[in-house]
């Protein structure tokens, strides 16, 4: 049994009912804006694969960031990371939730933002 | 390429410090515990290169509508509530155009109404984690000895 969604015509369309001069255009952006605050719930869960750089700490997730195979990770938040052993197996890592309980050495960082 | 670290559960962890993910780990590039770093200095960067050697399982953000051909990429329960933010925003203009300060009114009030179904729908019955609120509750007595 196919499943009831609706379409961003038919969004248009329900919106069209009270405001008929609305431009398509408009209510794609508007339908967009939505998505993203949509996105800061679990809406979509994802799973990416990161190469490690030796003495690389940081990872970054910005926007613009992207996994192994160059596909943008467009992440919100991460639930849970793995980290592949010795035999090829992802085996989940704790998460550190006060960093301020380890001391790290950070020399070997080659990634550490510098003022510009 | 396997990694050379044979229980990555015991010997690395990571956080979140801004944009980036931080992953640190106690052993060296062969796997082994360091024996060159002191103590205060155990914890540091992956010594080693591992292609995917990272698995991340996190929230995503919904793909964009280019068209009106398109589906929003999110679930089906959430369409609706789309077309109530969309009708906020239009209230909202409407509310913000219009010279006649009762329509003004009337928009305004219509807005808030849609934003409450809005957020009805996203965040009281939409799919919010609560990590501090969420799963069940054990009540732990004082202890009164």
């Amino acid at each position: 049994m196919a499943v009831n969604k609706l379409s961003v015509k038919q969004i248009a369309n329900r919106v069209k009912e009270v405001f008929p001069g609305t431009p398509d255009a408009y209510i794609i952006q508007l339908v967009n804006d939505a998505l993203v605050e949509l996105g800061s719930y679990n809406t979509k869960v994802s799973h990416a694969k990161i190469s490690t750089v030796a003495d690389q700490m940081w990872y970054d997730l910005s926007d613009g960031s992207a996994d192994s195979s160059s596909m943008k990770l467009e992440l919100n938040k991460i639930n849970k990371v793995y980290m592949m052993d010795n035999e090829g197996d992802y085996i989940q890592i704790p998460r550190l939730t006060d960093t301020n309980l380890l001391l790290t050495d950070v020399t070997s960082e080659s990634a550490l933002e510098a003022p510009d | 390429m396997a990694s050379n670290i044979t229980y990555p559960d015991k010997h690395a962890v990571w956080f979140i410090e801004g944009n980036n993910l931080c992953i640190l780990t106690n052993l060296d590039s062969s796997g082994s515990a360091s024996t060159t770093a002191s103590g205060r200095k155990t914890w540091k960067a992956i010594q080693e290169s591992v292609t995917d050697g990272i698995l991340i399982n996190y929230n995503s953000e919904p793909n964009k509508v280019t068209s009106v051909s398109d589906y929003p990429d999110v679930d089906n329960n959430m369409h609706n509530g789309i077309v109530d933010y969309v009708k906020r925003c239009l209230y909202m203009d409407k509310a913000g155009k219009t010279g006649d300060p009762n329509q003004s009114q009337i928009a305004l009030g219509l807005s808030q109404m849609h934003e409450k179904r809005w957020s009805d729908s996203s965040k009281r019955f939409g799919m919010k984690k609560r990590d501090k609120t969420g799963g069940t509750r054990v009540i732990k007595p004082f202890n009164m000895l």
